[in-house]
Formats: structure tokens, C-alpha cells, sequence
């Protein structure tokens, strides 16, 4: 039971509701609002995960050079010092807008909608938030996004998944990047895949590189169709 | 991690829905979290206590935390499996990411003074 102010003093133990009590009551509201405003606006949004260093910014890099021209996409993207990744993907010629969290270690759901605030969503088909690089405390945090995309360089090891577990079981997708390297590692994409399966069986997965290309254009195509997919069930309702 | 600003959270929880009167009673806070959720008891103690001292107040109060287990219910079988090694699947071995206890991050229950 929820207590009101006005009530008569509370004494002894008092049991307390799930959703008036939960520590992310105050996410999870901002994370509606954002999910809402999304759907009214026609906009997909992406949340980018990884360990930091996996490629997420090299990733929205060659994102932006390849979809620039087929439709309107923008950048969120957090760090906890530095304008470097939003320059990085202003370079490949998109809109970036830098979050800088001061230290803390995710983004929250109310940094993300204050952000909203700053670019102009009119038209924006396509909004990437770039989480900050740790696959702990980003997995507990809804931002309202549609699709939790989460990164796992063949240099971090095909053991991770089970060692963050959240993470993988939020996820939609994960991308195995820096796939050009699987020649000179220890680390298998079955392996990793299996990991991450025992964990989220619906997990898609898709090998990629983003310097060389490979995979690129798949994942481009995933990307293209979610859009498709959401701007038709837009109109459907309509 | 984030544990300080956890505590932050549940001062604020506690702040919007009991009356200052209220919580100068307080002697117990009890949380439910689940395997999943990233939060550390130990850790947490020392955030609370860290936070109740610099910020003085609730410091009468003792914080409990119970940690309870990934629970999958099966949509093909019904099955409600405890979730072990990270393996997420019902006892007739289907696999399932439909968790129905494990995210938790909840106050279960608060503790007043009985006067």
C-alpha cells in the first residue's frame, strides 16, 4: 500500500507497492515520456551499448556516411568527460550533440530527454544514443528506446555475455565487431553467440567491422527496415 | 556502481511519500533486489551509511537487503525455473528470456518506531 502524507502516522512496518517503491520509479516515468514522444514524432530510437572501446562511435560513423543521404539521422551521445565523440560524428556528416554525465557511469533516461530538448526532431527518422562505454550500469537504465543494440569487440573475449548478464538479456541485437581481427584472436563468434543465447535465446547477431565495411551494409539494412517497420505501424494507426 | 546515487533514490522515495514527522521515526528500511540488478549489499551498506552521515539524517535507521534469485516462467510449458550459471531456461530444458523476478529494485518495507 502506498501512504499518503496526510495519513495518520505511520507506525510499525508498513509494506510497501512495487511501483511506487522501485529506485528507477523516476527513469522509468522519464523513459515513457521519451518513448512517447518518439512514437508521436515518427522517430526510431537506437540504444548503443558496449565496454568502452568496442567501436560505438566508429560504428556511427560509418552509419552516418552510409545513411546520410537515404535518411534523416542523429546522434546522442554520452561520455563522462570529453566533446570527442561528437566531433568524431559530425565529421561523417550528421548531426552529434555530446552528453557529458560528469562522471557518472550510464546514461539516465532524463539526460537523454533534456538532450531531446536541444536538437531539432523535426523530420529525424533515425536517433542513435551512444550509451557510455560499460555493459554494468547502462543494462538498468530504460531510455525508451525501441532497440537496445549492444557491441562486443572480438578483443574483449567470446566469454563476456555470462559476465553481464543484463546487458545481453535487454539487448535486441548484438553486434560482434572488430570482426577482421578473428584471425589473430582466441575468440569465436560461435562461441560468443552461445554465451550470449544461454542468456537472451531471442538475441539477433550480426558480425561486423567497421573499418573494413564487412557487415556494414547488413546492419544498415537491419536499420532500414526497423524505421520502415515503425513508419508503417505509424501509419497504420494514424 | 552507482550506489550512492541509489541511496540518493531511496531518500527521495521515502521523502515523497512519508511526512517529515514520519521518518524522523524510522528505524528500517528493508530492499528487495534482484540477482540481476546489479547492485553490490556490501557496497550499498557502505553508500548508506556514507549518506546518512554526511547528509544526517535516517541515522537510526538500519538498512536490510534481500537479494532474491532470476526466476523464467516458460510461455511454452508454464514452467517457473530458478535461474543457475547464468543459464536461462525452465526445468524442461526450454530456453526463455521471459524473467519474472530478478530486476527487482524495490523498497519491500519501512520500519517505524511502535510509540
Amino acid at each position: 500500500m502506498s501512504v499518503e502524507k496526510s495519513s495518520k502516522a505511520a507506525r510499525g512496518t508498513v509494506q510497501c507497492d512495487n511501483s511506487s517503491f522501485s529506485l528507477l520509479k523516476a527513469n522509468d516515468f522519464m523513459a515513457e515520456n521519451i518513448r512517447k514522444t518518439v512514437k508521436e514524432k515518427n522517430i526510431l530510437l537506437i540504444n548503443i551499448t558496449s565496454s568502452a572501446g568496442s567501436g560505438k562511435t566508429t560504428l556511427m560513423q560509418e552509419t552516418a556516411k552510409r545513411l546520410k543521404d537515404k535518411l534523416k539521422m542523429k546522434v546522442l551521445v554520452g561520455d563522462l568527460e570529453t566533446e570527442r565523440d561528437a566531433d568524431r560524428i559530425k565529421e561523417a556528416g550528421v548531426e552529434a550533440l555530446q552528453i557529458v554525465t560528469g562522471g557518472i557511469c550510464h546514461l539516465e533516461a532524463q539526460m537523454v530527454w533534456q538532450a531531446m530538448d536541444q536538437i531539432d526532431l523535426e523530420g529525424v527518422d533515425l536517433l542513435f544514443v551512444e550509451n557510455v562505454g560499460n555493459l554494468v550500469c547502462p543494462a538498468s537504465f530504460d531510455l525508451g528506446e525501441d532497440y537496445r543494440v549492444t557491441l562486443i569487440a572480438t578483443t574483449e573475449g567470446d566469454d563476456k555475455p555470462k559476465k553481464y548478464p543484463r546487458m545481453f538479456l535487454t539487448s535486441d541485437l548484438m553486434l560482434v565487431s572488430k570482426c577482421d581481427l578473428l584471425p589473430y584472436l582466441p575468440f569465436t563468434v560461435e562461441a560468443v553467440t552461445k554465451d550470449a543465447r544461454d542468456i537472451n535465446p531471442d538475441l539477433e547477431v550480426m558480425e561486423i567491422a567497421s573499418t573494413s565495411g564487412q557487415g556494414i551494409d547488413e546492419w544498415c539494412n537491419w536499420l532500414l527496415a526497423k524505421v520502415k517497420e515503425k513508419q508503417e505501424a505509424k501509419a497504420v494507426t494514424a | 556502481m552507482h550506489e550512492i546515487s541509489l541511496v540518493r533514490n531511496i531518500f527521495n522515495t521515502l521523502e515523497d511519500e512519508f511526512s517529515k514527522e514520519d521518518l524522523d521515526r524510522l528505524t528500517g528500511i528493508d530492499l528487495k533486489v534482484g540477482l540481476l540488478a546489479n547492485v553490490e549489499p556490501t557496497l550499498m551498506q557502505n553508500a548508506f551509511e556514507a549518506v546518512t552521515e554526511t547528509e544526517n539524517k535516517f541515522l537510526k535507521a538500519k538498512l536490510s537487503i534481500n537479494v532474491v534469485p532470476i526466476l523464467v516462467e516458460c510461455p511454452l510449458c508454464g514452467d517457473v525455473a530458478e535461474v543457475k550459471n547464468y543459464l536461462f531456461q525452465c526445468g524442461n530444458g526450454h530456453p526463455t528470456n521471459n524473467v519474472i523476478q530478478g530486476e527487482e529494485l524495490l523498497i519491500e518495507r519501512v520500519h517505524f518506531q511502535e510509540d
